[in-house]
């Protein structure tokens, strides 16, 4: 034994100097996330809160409802990241919970039954009702781990689904009682109501409001009191456990905590949030039909919560955030262009990270346009002839890039696949070969969104949707503001 | 009996595409433990490829060369289509993302789903597009089963299938190759020490699962007609039941869980109703999952404490 | 009085494999008759449980690779069931308990593998531990009423004079450090303080020194020492390290195959045919 006798426990000199070792924020977001820091998650909840009750006084009335699909998405995604982000189970049969919360509502508050139930009434009877669904969901799934988890969880949803879609036609029930609607949904959802205050005016205290503000603001008492909750929850001993639970099951269990039951509790925890977040859902569009329970809806959820970094109460808003309203963007042409082009640049940074290399992309991207515009105006004119997006930006463009005037649709979709190895070509080079073929793949990418993109919202919408997440995956696993995580194999 | 043995015909030929394709995410999870859920799109664009190839060949009712030189190249045409997207997804999407948790592939694999789904959308719309088999191979023509007469297609499916299925068996337990496959499944990192190249492997598992994906989409074109963007998504969950039936990672597991799914569904069609059709599906697999949480087939993983 | 652990010709196989056989201990008891045949007549050699009863021991468990020890620690924790054979804690059986449950009676464990919460802060992994010792519900947290309060700076109170046993090393900002940051060795000191958060009485060591330089092995042989003597745990222990072996047991047990080969003071295992034939193989024996 060579240890000398003066040895105390526990004398460590690394401990000692760690002040000096302490790393800051770099890079040109630093500053932001310095201040960030610095607010306690009070501070932080107060300016958010504050910053969103402005929000309907400095946009257009249709807007407001745009700010209610942020909240409502915020909430949901809050909900799921309970059970995902911090119990670390993988529930893709979320969204049924979501539909289950907003079915429940609608039944009950429409002409579907003839019983109306007042609203302080039914909002706790579905909030315990999700909870409950999402425990007895649990149950069968206590067994299996992981993956299977996802797939047991996955089939909940497409049956939750498919019951909806058919439920007039199950054995055992009448055919005159067609609770769901079938395919058809529920139309005409009352609103919320509180002692007979209505929750879809535009009056307040003698003031008038911007229209849809009541909703808005429903949900936003809602969100705040929800981040509270959750904020506190986070804190304590069920919060650690759920994350214990996460790391390491094995350990957990070791260490005291039944890991049953809380994964029941996580379960019931996340469906809760979603019933009461889908049955806000279903006030505020009126109606509930079965797409707006369905897979996509579901990936929605999973991108905001991951974009903004899974397990942080603030990640998972600004997660919602992002991706809530960038589509809504995408809808107006000038600002979509907008959009667009502001994300090339940032690629561009972010990827080349040289003003020489910058300089001469740019450069190749317009002389390329220049050349590819004279070569085929004088084979084909009908190249550059066609429709122009009505946007000053694209008008601009129009002297420069090609605009079919036929044969638009099969151009831009093999225009499309070459962008798309062109991406991965980008991906795979390196120095000056990188600026290679980013020069013709950026060139591509305008050309496919000055003749198709721009006119195709919803799709560009998915595209960037999928992109985001698998570009995210292999960027920033941890999300905007996640913690980056280690996980042993 | 004729209504029976016609339902079990059925059965069959959707099974055996639906076997094809779980074949494809058994081996991947087999391999990396990860569900590829862009599978179901890799075997869309598989579908559209034999379509396109048909549609340079002049189309079913005005084809310039012979109906089985036809057939061979569009089969060729989606496999190419099929893998090349395959592998792409495999070097772009899965490839930067191994040493990460265990979520990110998953997510990952969805974004590239909802990618290529929405890539689709863009490139052949909404509309579906239809093979006209019965132009290609008379509705008349085939082979007498019982009381009833199966058409050549159905019997095309079914044999090819079967044959595919045999070789990939025979490949998996006979060559080095297949030998290295299941070394890498076993445990990658000392095959990687036992001088197994990993990437290499990988990459030919993603190749082969998604050329059968390709050819599984033809044949869902020549049988039932229709193919459209979304198509991808259905087939996709079928298949993936099908597999963790099966026991995913267990090849034999995928071809029985493929042909019980594919029977349960024609006899659910043809005695109850097409409206339960996906409800017993999903329910029969949760009631294996309950029984046998690994699957018919499948191994139980060990924990090592 | 009676001893905390007891185990009664406990055997477990796996797939036609013994991995422990017939293996009888006693920890928390007084002295132990040890057995000179080691494959035959276990049955009594822990017949004699009435001696006085010291306030804490240690036993350490020794063995080669393979020997079975962790299996031991598996099946005393309760991930394992017994093929037969009993498990008794202050006298009562808890075969069948989950080790959720067993970890409630007072059992704690570390890891040889290392199983830390990698994505927690140190203090959390500590804290997450007091688990089954507070009460407060899920809506008492979510509205911080005042006794969660008072219990979670309890709570915070306990998983910081764990921590504090180990000096400097798990103070400060190394509080609010996920624990992924942490060496080797300070994982393995993370575990034990984790451990002993859950307010055991037996405390469950699996290779406490592994990776750890000799210092810090010597630092751990004191460490172990002091779990007993200032805070009471008995201890098992699970340890290659023969200096460490030395430094802490009352008692050692060495297992070969399954099966105990012997059992005794230091010297008498250390100088038992049978464990230096176990080690270095047949016909060792008679060179030392």
């Amino acid at each position: 034994m060579t240890a000398p006798d003066e040895t105390g426990i526990g004398v460590d000199e690394w401990v000692e100097q760690s002040e000096g070792r302490r790393e800051g924020h770099t890079g040109f977001t630093a500053p932001a996330r310095r201040l960030f820091d610095k607010l306690t998650p009070g501070s932080r909840l107060t300016l958010f809160l504050l910053a969103a009750a402005t929000y309907p006084f400095l946009v257009r009335g249709s807007d407001v409802r745009i700010g209610i699909t942020i909240l409502l998405l915020a909430m949901v995604a809050l909900g799921l990241n309970v059970v995902v982000g911090w119990a670390g189970l993988l529930d893709l049969g979320y969204v049924a919970f979501y539909g289950f919360g907003a079915y429940f509502y609608a039944i009950v508050a429409s002409d579907q039954l003839p019983a109306h139930w007042p609203t302080w009434i039914a909002i706790p009877i579905i909030v315990a009702a999700s909870a409950l669904l999402g425990a007895l969901l649990s149950l069968p799934s206590r067994r299996l781990v992981g993956d299977y988890l996802a797939i047991m969880t996955l089939f909940f949803a497409q049956i939750f689904v498919e019951l909806v879609r058919n439920f007039e036609r199950l054995p055992f029930v009448p055919d005159d009682l067609n609770l769901t609607g079938g395919p058809n949904g529920i139309p005409g959802v009352k609103p919320f109501e509180f002692f007979g205050f209505e929750f879809n005016g535009q009056e307040l205290l003698g003031g008038t409001l911007p229209t849809f503000s009541r909703q808005y603001y429903l949900v936003l008492v809602f969100l705040g009191l929800l981040i509270v909750g959750l904020h506190n929850l986070n804190d304590s001993r069920t919060g650690r456990a759920w994350r214990a639970l996460r790391e390491d099951t094995l350990a957990a269990e070791h260490m005291t905590m039944p890991v049953n039951r809380l994964k029941l509790l996580a379960f019931a925890v996340g469906a809760g949030i979603a019933g009461l977040s889908g049955a806000l859902f279903a006030t505020v569009q009126n109606g509930v039909f079965p797409n707006n329970f369905n897979l996509f809806v579901l990936i929605i959820m999973y991108a905001a919560v991951i974009l903004g970094g899974s397990g942080s109460i603030p990640g998972v808003v600004l997660g919602a955030v992002a991706i809530a309203y960038v589509p809504e963007l995408l809808r107006d042409p000038t600002k979509a262009g907008l959009l667009f082009y502001v994300g090339i640049a940032v690629v561009l940074f972010v990827l080349v990270r040289r003003w020489d290399k910058i300089a001469a992309t740019v450069g190749g991207v317009f002389v390329l346009g220049l050349v590819v515009r004279f070569f085929s105006s004088r084979i084909w004119d009908e190249s550059i002839l066609g429709e122009v997006n009505d946007t000053s930006l694209s008008r601009l463009l129009d002297d420069w890039v090609l605009n079919f005037e036929s044969q638009r649709d099969v151009i831009t979709s093999y225009a499309f696949v070459l962008a798309i190895v062109g991406v991965l070509l980008v991906v795979l080079a390196t120095g000056w070969w990188k600026i290679a073929a980013l020069i013709p793949t950026l060139y591509l990418a305008i050309l496919v969104w000055e003749n198709k993109l721009v006119f195709q919202p919803s799709i560009t919408r998915q595209l960037l949707f999928g992109a985001v997440l698998v570009v995210m995956m292999a960027v920033r696993p941890q999300g905007l503001l996640g913690t980056r995580r280690v996980e042993i194999m | 009996m004729e209504f029976f043995l016609q339902q079990t015909v059925n059965g069959l030929t959707l099974g055996s595409v639906y076997a094809l394709l779980a074949l494809g995410y058994s081996m991947v999870y087999g391999i990396l433990k990860l569900l590829n859920f862009a599978h179901g799109e890799v075997y869309m664009f598989g579908a559209f490829a034999g379509y396109g190839m048909l549609t340079i060949l002049g189309g079913s009712s005005a084809l310039v060369v012979p109906v089985w030189l036809a057939l061979v190249l569009m089969f060729l045409a989606a496999i190419l289509a099929s893998s090349a997207i395959g592998v792409a997804l495999e070097r772009f999407a899965y490839r930067p993302l191994r040493q990460s948790t265990r979520i990110a592939p998953l997510i990952s694999a969805i974004g590239a789903s909802f990618f290529l789904q929405a890539a689709a959308l863009l490139m052949f719309t909404a509309n579906s597009r239809t093979f006209n088999t019965p132009q290609l191979i008379a509705i008349d023509s085939g082979i007498p089963f019982g009381p009833i007469r199966v058409w050549m297609v159905r019997v095309l499916v079914i044999v090819t299938s079967f044959v595919l299925m045999v070789l990939l068996y025979l490949w998996v337990n006979r060559t080095k190759t297949g030998k290295a496959v299941r070394a890498v499944s076993f445990d990658r990192e000392a095959a990687a020490m036992m001088g197994i190249d990993v990437d290499k492997v990988i990459v030919v598992v993603f190749l082969i699962g998604s050329a059968l994906a390709g050819i599984g989409g033809v044949m869902v074109g020549l049988v039932f007609g229709r193919i459209f963007h979304i198509m991808g998504f259905v087939a996709g969950l079928k298949a993936f039941t099908a597999a963790v039936l099966g026991g995913i990672g267990s090849i034999p597991g995928a071809m029985l869980g493929g042909l019980m799914i594919g029977l349960a569904e024609a006899f659910t069609t043809g005695y109850i109703s097409s409206t339960f059709q996906n409800l017993i599906v999903f329910g029969l697999l949760i009631v294996v999952l309950l029984i046998r949480p690994s699957g018919l087939l499948g191994r139980p993983e060990l924990v090592k404490v | 009085m009676k001893p905390i652990l007891e185990l009664r010709s406990l055997s477990k196989a796996f797939g036609g494999l013994q991995v422990i056989q017939d293996l009888d201990l006693v920890v928390g008891a007084g002295q132990i008759v040890t057995d000179d045949d080691p494959v035959v007549g276990q049955g009594e050699a822990v017949a004699d449980l009435d001696f006085s009863l010291k306030p804490g021991e240690i036993v350490s468990v020794i063995g080669p690779n393979g020997a079975g020890k962790t299996t031991l620690f598996n099946l005393i924790t309760g991930i394992y069931e017994p093929d037969s054979g009993d498990i008794l804690m202050d006298g009562r059986s808890i075969i069948g308990l989950s080790p959720e449950q067993v970890s409630n009676l007072g059992v704690a464990r570390t890891f040889q593998t290392l199983r830390v919460f990698l994505n927690m802060t140190v203090k959390e992994n500590v804290m997450a531990a007091a688990y089954g010792n507070t009460k407060v519900g899920m809506w008492g947290s979510v509205f911080r009423t005042p006794s969660a309060r008072r219990e979670e700076k309890q709570i915070s109170d306990l998983a910081e004079s764990k921590l504090s046993f180990f000096g400097e090393r798990l103070m400060g900002y190394r509080w609010d450090q996920p624990a992924y940051s942490l060496s080797y060795a300070n994982r393995r000191r993370l575990e034990i303080a984790r451990a002993m958060a859950t307010n055991p009485r037996l405390l469950m060591l699996d290779e406490p020194a592994a990776g750890m330089n000799p210092a810090e092995t010597h630092e751990i042989t004191e460490l172990i020492g002091q779990l007993r003597d200032d805070v009471g745990y008995s201890i098992l222990v699970i340890e290659h390290d023969m200096h460490v072996v030395e430094g802490i047991s009352d008692r050692v047990i060495a297992l070969d195959h399954g099966v105990k080969i012997a059992e005794g003071s230091f010297e008498e295992v250390a100088t038992n045919p049978h464990v230096i034939e176990a080690y270095l193989g047949a016909g060792a024996a008679g060179t030392k």
